[in-house]
């Protein structure tokens, strides 16, 4: 009898002639795995054509970007953190508390006696990309997106470089609109039909 | 941008093009590079990571996807066992292959996924949110239909009966039908990925074959 590796595969005809023709002669003999095999030729090839051995997962880019965001995020949690402070001891114990109160006082008098400086109109506010990137998801190739972050300004902006000029005949498709509630009627007398 | 801000972005987050469209399926020669490809993301290379995962999504998906039934979570699951794989990576040596030891984390992500689940919740899980029907036609990245509307149309009922037929079996017989029938695994990585003997995997291929051929014969006589 073959051992069961050689079945296994025999019973799936992955075996190469020679091997197959030996567990033939040994399987003639053997309705219950003739049964076996015929029922695998049957029902492989029905599974194979239902169901695909590989199938690319909806939002393919965004599935990578998602992963790659939640590493990113991941690493950055296990950076080293900031040192301890080891506690002072002796004379050093109240010699901190007091220089920070005496900091604290020396702000104070500093603060009230410098007004704050007007803002410059002239001067262009920073605008840096935050610290915390976001993954922003172009879908068409050839398209990159920055994301960048003001706070003077309070705005944030998305920067599409590669996209095709847009028509004036263009409309906002369906799928991209999104809804807003609708205005409350309460307190509204409609006409009457 | 900072030094910092750029390797974050060159060395974490990787270029942007990178996560293109890919067929998603290893084949030889492709899967001969994963060991590189591994020894590289091993180092920390998030590039070589990005592109393991872009050759092996479509397997692996489509893998848990035949496992769990719903989209939503077959594509939230896929994303965990990519991730798990990562943290793991620096523990993996070459004695299987890359995808045998993918085939094996999704197992783990899936099992732990139906224990967790409670029972009230069902397989009826919202899953518009991934409906291939709502994405915009337009949009690049759209998957591709390269079946004309009568094919398409006879292989997702196909589809339907054989995935409402695997949902009759336990998870251990479905798990190894899609892994010997669908996926193409031989025997001896089908018992490492589910973690038992050549003989079980072929008694539960074995009676999970003889119960799909009764609750497909109608397929099985329209051939």
């Amino acid at each position: 009898m073959p051992d069961e590796e050689t079945l296994a595969r025999w019973v799936d005809d992955e075996l190469d002639a020679a091997s197959a023709s030996a567990v033939d002669a040994w399987a003639a003999a053997q309705p219950e795995w003739l049964a076996r095999r015929e029922q695998a030729r049957r029902l492989t090839p029905l599974l194979r054509a239902g169901l695909p051995a590989a199938e690319e997962p909806t939002y393919a880019d965004f599935f990578n970007a998602r992963i790659r965001r939640e590493i990113a995020r991941e690493a950055a949690q296990i950076a080293p953190a900031d040192p301890v402070l080891v506690p002072a001891a002796g004379i050093w114990r109240w010699f901190l508390p007091a220089t920070a109160v005496a900091g604290m006082a020396l702000c104070f008098w500093i603060g009230m006696r410098v007004g704050p400086s007007p803002v410059s109109s002239a001067a262009a506010p920073v605008v840096t990309p935050i610290n915390t990137v976001p993954v922003v998801y172009t879908p068409e190739k050839g398209v990159k997106a920055a994301y960048y972050s003001s706070s003077p300004a309070d705005a944030m902006v998305i920067v599409l470089d590669g996209v095709a000029a847009i028509p004036d005949s263009f409309e906002i498709p369906e799928t991209a609109a999104v809804d807003e509630p609708a205005d409350s009627t309460a307190g509204i007398l409609l006409p009457a039909p | 941008m900072n030094i910092l801000q750029r390797f974050a972005s060159k060395v974490l987050l990787g270029p942007a093009e990178s996560g293109g469209a890919a067929s998603g399926v290893p084949e030889g020669p492709a899967d001969e590079a994963d060991e590189g490809l591994v020894l590289r993301a091993q180092a920390g290379d998030m590039t070589a990571y990005d592109e393991l995962v872009t050759r092996h999504r479509g397997r692996i998906y489509a893998m848990i996807r035949n496992m769990v039934k719903n989209e939503t979570d077959a594509w939230d699951l896929s994303q965990e066992a990519f991730i798990k794989a990562w943290r793991a990576l620096p523990r993996f040596e070459a004695k299987a292959r890359f995808s045998t030891w993918l085939y094996r984390i999704a197992h783990n992500t899936v099992y732990d996924f139906t224990r967790r689940r409670r029972p009230e919740n069902g397989d009826e899980i919202n899953d518009e949110i991934l409906n291939r029907d709502r994405i915009d036609p337009g949009a690049v990245a759209t998957p591709a239909e390269t079946r004309s509307p009568a094919e398409a149309m006879a292989g997702d009922e196909l589809r339907e009966k054989i995935e409402a037929a695997l949902f009759k079996l336990s998870p251990e017989h479905r798990e190894s039908v899609i892994l010997k029938d669908v996926q193409g695994l031989a025997y001896k990585e089908i018992a490492e990925v589910m973690g038992c003997s050549l003989g079980t995997v072929m008694s539960r291929l074995y009676y999970a074959r003889q119960k799909l051929q009764s609750l497909l014969k109608d397929e099985y006589d329209a051939r």
